[in-house]
């Protein structure tokens, strides 16, 4: 039941995350956006889905369970709390959920880090926009380099942190430490968020300082620049701002500016992390591991 | 304490909430040890403080890199002062997105008495659910609107009203650049003594060495709690200075309940054990209160702009027209780095 050759698949959530999701998926030449879901046709997110053409479900995990086909991937654009319940309740249907909830279920994606390992799961989490930021330049440096102590800080413009991120802070910190600690082997690892209040607001930017033994700046600034080439290669408006190396300290800061759609451009926290949902699910739709009625198509 | 009194204040009370030993931690790059944290503490207790607040500068768990990593560890700081205070209230301070409830429950642990929860003047829903876990608890939350000149009167008033419906036992702005005159305080406090029907608190920086002036603004203005720091040890130029406010307000006839000579004794040993020298309002610290920038940045700025060799005041200026708030310590590299980068083209 591919639609035109291309898979079908769902967004749970109408936030701000979710209906910037829905519009990445029209332009993919993979995937088909089936439905919207939300909880409540009046809220800004569903009637801009509607706009859109996309078709609209007003009640939450039940409008996919009420599906008359179920969907290759469902993308959760809900929150923490939520989302182990979403995944219990699709887990019979065989969908593959691509999570973008700081949930800690599923298992964790760095596109260009484990991109290919994690295609099969069930369950893909996406970790942070924070996390999508900071970990490839983390990982890279950290292979090459004595990395004792590193420190995540980001900053997303107030406009762009929707209701959800404001009550999941806690789970955003946890996650992105924990993803943090699992992509690089440093235990001691600690990420901050602020919320910038700035008119015109702040471009998305992370912050990253590590505390470590012999760093050279031709090394690091090598190591920073292959992996912000390959994260540029799906998020477009990825870019260094500052690298500063030190003997024992490395500092470096990175700016996201969104690509595009209906999201302002200094919204790249809702861009990366969802050019990089939409990347995994395009690798699994290619690499026919999001099965879901392919046998009947 | 004993002092002439004029009717202004007709008796009412006004809860001094004491931020030496949290506020000041910026003046020593959260450096304060075991024992200065014990005499301190001690010292308040005798004087009849009501209420210390303890902790790294930023609040729980928020030792980093980013703002400065303390020598003690939160666990540890709030032992030492929760063993120190007979009488006194222990207080600690919190920013979501810094510590998290795991952060919280430590605390309870320790038996803190009340939990301040901090944001940016206008994202007050962001301590939503850190509030309601604390009403949960059964622990005294109030919360603190940060940067708050940032914001209009009637939008800290909406702020405050919102954080009240999510569990705020109190609620309060700091004028976290010591940018205000008093007649700004009025304006501001006024609006939300009419929005709120708990108690309003007000949190003064020296910059413009307004903290005094503007304290008493505050409580004219329905005010019912007001932070001060001993000898004003706290960021940049530094908070109000406790112990000249307190016997100001019982002149004007508020009512303390502070012990005069114990509070000077205090003061005395903050100044001796506490600080290298207590804060002054150097051209560094006017310029960050004229550009609205928080008064913590000053060491970092002061270390950036030494090692880029650009001007601090240049940095201040920039970070406040990029509207930099508390914590986004991680600007002054790259504004110092654009001043660098701009002189040499």
């Amino acid at each position: 039941m591919k639609q035109n050759g291309r898979l079908p698949v769902a967004v749970l959530g109408a936030g701000l995350i979710g209906v910037d999701l829905a519009e990445k998926i029209m332009r993919s030449e993979l995937l088909d956006c089936g439905l919207v879901v939300g909880r409540d046709e009046n809220t800004p997110g569903l009637r801009q889905a509607a706009e859109l053409g996309l078709p609209i479900g007003t009640r939450g995990i039940e409008s996919l369970l009420e599906a008359p086909e179920p969907f290759a991937i469902v993308f959760d654009a809900t929150n923490a709390m939520a989302h182990a319940e979403h995944a219990e309740r699709l887990s019979l249907s065989g969908t593959k959920l691509v999570d973008l909830t700081p949930s800690k279920v599923g298992r964790m994606v760095i596109p260009s880090v484990n991109g290919e390992e994690v295609l099969s799961s069930d369950d893909i989490n996406m970790i942070s926009c924070g996390g999508q930021a900071s970990i490839p330049i983390l990982h890279a440096i950290t292979q090459t380099h004595r990395v004792d102590y590193v420190e995540v800080v980001t900053t997303a413009a107030s406009p762009s942190v929707g209701r959800s991120t404001r009550l999941n802070l806690d789970e955003y910190i946890e996650t992105t430490q924990d993803a943090v600690r699992d992509f690089t082997g440093v235990k001691d690892v600690k990420a901050i968020l602020n919320i910038s209040p700035a008119k015109p607001p702040a471009t998305f930017r992370v912050a990253m300082s590590m505390l470590g033994e012999g760093f050279g700046t031709a090394s690091v600034n090598a190591a920073v620049e292959a992996a912000a080439d390959r994260v540029r290669s799906f998020v477009t408006g990825y870019r260094i701002t500052a690298c500063v190396v030190e003997e024992t300290k490395v500092f470096v800061a990175a700016e996201v500016t969104s690509s595009g759609g209906r999201i302002p451009k200094y919204a790249g926290n809702l861009d990366i992390i969802n050019s990089a949902a939409v990347h995994v699910a395009e690798r699994c739709a290619a690499a026919g591991l999001a099965s879901i009625g392919t046998e009947t198509s | 304490m004993s002092a002439a009194t004029s009717p202004g204040g007709a008796g009412k009370p006004v809860v001094i909430h004491d931020a030496s030993l949290r506020d000041g931690h910026h003046a020593v790059r959260h450096q304060l040890d075991r024992e200065q944290l014990r005499a301190y503490a001690r010292a308040a207790d005798i004087a009849g403080v009501p209420v210390v607040e303890v902790g790294h500068g930023n609040g729980l768990g928020a030792s980093s890199l980013q703002v400065g990593q303390a020598r003690l560890g939160d666990d540890e700081m709030l032992s030492i002062v929760r063993e120190a205070l007979r009488d006194s209230r222990m207080a600690v301070f919190m920013l979501p997105g810094w510590g998290t409830t795991a952060d919280l429950e430590r605390a309870i642990a320790h038996q803190v008495d009340m939990v301040r929860i901090g944001t940016h003047c206008t994202e007050g829903d962001l301590a939503e659910r850190h509030l309601g876990f604390l009403r949960e608890q059964g622990v005294e939350a109030q919360a603190v609107l940060l940067m708050s000149h940032m914001a209009s009167p009637d939008r800290l008033a909406r702020e405050c009203a919102q954080l009240v419906e999510f569990g705020a036992s109190a609620v309060g702005i700091m004028d976290s650049s010591g940018h205000y005159l008093p007649a700004d305080v009025t304006e501001r406090i006024g609006a939300m003594r009419e929005a709120v029907d708990v108690p309003v608190m007000f949190h003064a920086h020296n910059n413009l060495g307004m903290a005094v002036a503007n304290s008493i603004a505050a409580v004219e203005a329905g005010a019912d709690i007001l932070d001060a720091c001993a000898r004003g040890f706290g960021a940049g130029a530094g908070n109000t200075q406790l112990e000249v406010l307190v016997p100001v307000l019982e002149r004007m006839g508020f009512s303390t309940g502070i012990d005069l000579y114990g509070l000077l004794d205090a003061a005395d040993i903050a100044e001796r054990e506490l600080m290298p020298a207590p804060p002054t309002i150097d051209s560094v610290s006017v310029v960050s209160g004229l550009a609205g920038v928080f008064s913590g940045f000053k060491n970092r700025v002061l270390d950036v702009s030494r090692r880029e060799d650009v001007d601090p005041r240049d940095v201040f200026f920039e970070l406040g027209r990029r509207q930099a708030v508390a914590g986004q310590e991680d600007l002054i590299i790259e504004v110092a780095l654009a001043l660098k980068a701009a002189r040499g083209a």
